[in-house]
């Protein structure tokens, strides 16, 4: 895990253990994560490649803004996992190049 | 000192482009192209670039065969890259909510089958099979036409230009036209804020800008501004070719080439103006919303997708909903082509190719001399059933 456990200054209060899913993998955060700080405490760097160059590309901006952690979650492409809340069982997976939609009709 | 030239053409959106590469291919003599701002910074910029020849009169569809034989040699006639044109025939997919709209699309279609363009009737079946990620709640039927599709309208402009200059055509930018200068029954040239340039002949192409300009020589015609707003969402995965449209629901939509989809909504009372000074293009929520909630019902796999631009443009519009096209003949050497009331970019390349032969005396291409600016005045109106907006 690489999370700050002791800080000088701030003090952190948790939430409850939240188990999702990366790329199918088990992982765990907490409550009050994002699923982008969650990836992050778990070891996970790289969020997506980039368009053309497939570079990698990992946690940027933190404020939804960048496009750099866009990544595929529950199924809905393109989601903006630095500002979105992690929540129980959900499967997060990288985006292999542009995020593809699907239909129910 | 500024150099005395042949033809003036003021405006360069798709129509003065084409134009002064048409009249430079012919020799027609030394051309300046001027713009108030920049190639595409007008209506052309802002348009969705839909081309389709599915339209309603002979007349129209004749043009568009035309425009679409034009689009799809572009690239060669131009010596530009292909892949910038983009020219992308996925279609037009017109969608009927009612069995009269769906008998106005099968007259259009006979009309289409007469001039050569292929359009297929489809049933809600047929298109379910086709693309099944559509909601047709309430459709009745559809036309789709494979030739129809879009090109890139800054990239089209920019080839238009390039060639004219490569034929010796000249191009100012940032050089608005403050006055068109008369000399008795005749233009002379143009005033700019770096003095007068001199002309014999003058082509405004300056879209919903042209009013202003002619109204300033005692020339009125009916063409105003009509704002239309757009949006574009973040790029996808390629998912839907065809162009969807409705003329029932006022909307358009396709996905473009590098994943976004484009789409327009009619608004229901169009904000408009016929003086530059009142022009207020600034987006709303309104159109966000309607837009929104009209894409929905066809388009469902679209709700969480996010929207990352919206903007507006300004629909050229005449009376007739058609270019106004030919000779100003209050003065010798004025000539006008503007008003393509939101078709303006798809009929580019075959109006302004007519108008560059009727300039030089050629047998026109087709007849276009019914869109000339005095036929509002003779109530000698062109009329076609099939527009959005």
């Amino acid at each position: 895990m690489k999370r700050i456990e002791n800080h000088p200054i701030l003090t952190f209060k948790r939430g409850k253990k939240i188990k999702f899913y990366f790329e199918g993998k088990e992982m765990w955060g907490y409550e009050g994560d994002t699923i982008a700080s969650a990836l992050v405490a778990n070891g996970v760097k790289v969020f997506r490649e980039s368009l053309k160059l497939h570079r990698p590309r990992g946690f940027y901006c933190a404020i939804g803004n960048c496009s750099s952690c866009l990544m595929t979650v529950d199924g809905v492409p393109n989601v903006r996992t630095c500002i979105t809340p992690l929540k129980e069982g959900m499967r997060v997976e990288r985006i292999k190049g542009k995020g593809a939609l699907h239909y129910e009709n | 000192m500024n150099k005395t030239y042949d033809y003036i053409v003021v405006g360069a959106g798709i129509s003065g482009a084409v134009v002064a590469y048409e009249l430079a291919k012919r020799k027609a003599g030394s051309i300046l192209i001027l713009d108030k701002d920049f190639p595409t910074a007008g209506a052309t910029g802002s348009c969705a670039a839909g081309i389709r020849a599915q339209f309603g009169t002979e007349f129209n569809v004749s043009l568009m065969k035309i425009s679409l034989e034009k689009f799809e040699n572009l690239h060669e006639e131009l010596d530009y890259p292909k892949e910038l044109i983009g020219l992308h025939q996925g279609g037009y997919l017109v969608l009927a909510y009612s069995e009269e709209e769906m008998e106005n699309l099968r007259r259009n279609v006979r009309v289409q089958h007469k001039i050569g363009i292929n359009t297929e009737i489809l049933t809600p079946e047929e298109v379910h099979y086709r693309w099944p990620m559509l909601r047709l709640d309430g459709v009745v039927g559809a036309t789709y036409h494979a030739r129809d599709g879009h090109a890139d309208p800054f990239y089209t402009t920019f080839a238009y230009i390039e060639a004219a200059k490569r034929l010796g055509a000249e191009l100012r930018k940032y050089t608005p036209v403050l006055k068109l200068l008369t000399e008795g029954e005749k233009v002379v040239g143009v005033e700019t804020p770096d003095g007068p340039i001199y002309g014999g002949n003058i082509v405004v192409a300056a879209g919903t800008w042209s009013t202003k300009l002619l109204k300033d020589i005692g020339v009125d015609i009916p063409l105003w501004a009509e704002k239309h707003e757009i949006l574009i969402t973040e790029p996808l995965a390629r998912f839907l070719d065809p162009m969807v449209i409705s003329f029932s629901k006022d909307f358009y939509a396709q996905q473009r080439p590098h994943g976004g989809f484009i789409m327009g909504v009619s608004p229901d009372d169009p904000e408009h103006w016929f003086d530059p000074k009142d022009y207020n293009i600034q987006s709303s929520w309104h159109f966000l919303k309607k837009m929104a909630s009209t894409i929905l019902e066809v388009m469902p796999f679209l709700k969480d997708v996010h929207i990352v631009r919206q903007w507006a443009g300004f629909y050229d519009m005449t009376t007739d909903h058609h270019h106004i096209v030919g000779p100003i003949d209050a003065y010798d050497g004025l000539w006008i082509l503007a008003g393509g009331s939101g078709h303006g970019f798809m009929f580019g390349p075959s109006v302004g190719m007519i108008l560059a032969q009727w300039i030089v005396g050629e047998e026109l291409a087709y007849d276009i001399t019914k869109l000339n600016w005095k036929r509002f005045d003779e109530g000698k109106l062109v009329i076609e059933p099939a527009v959005v907006g």
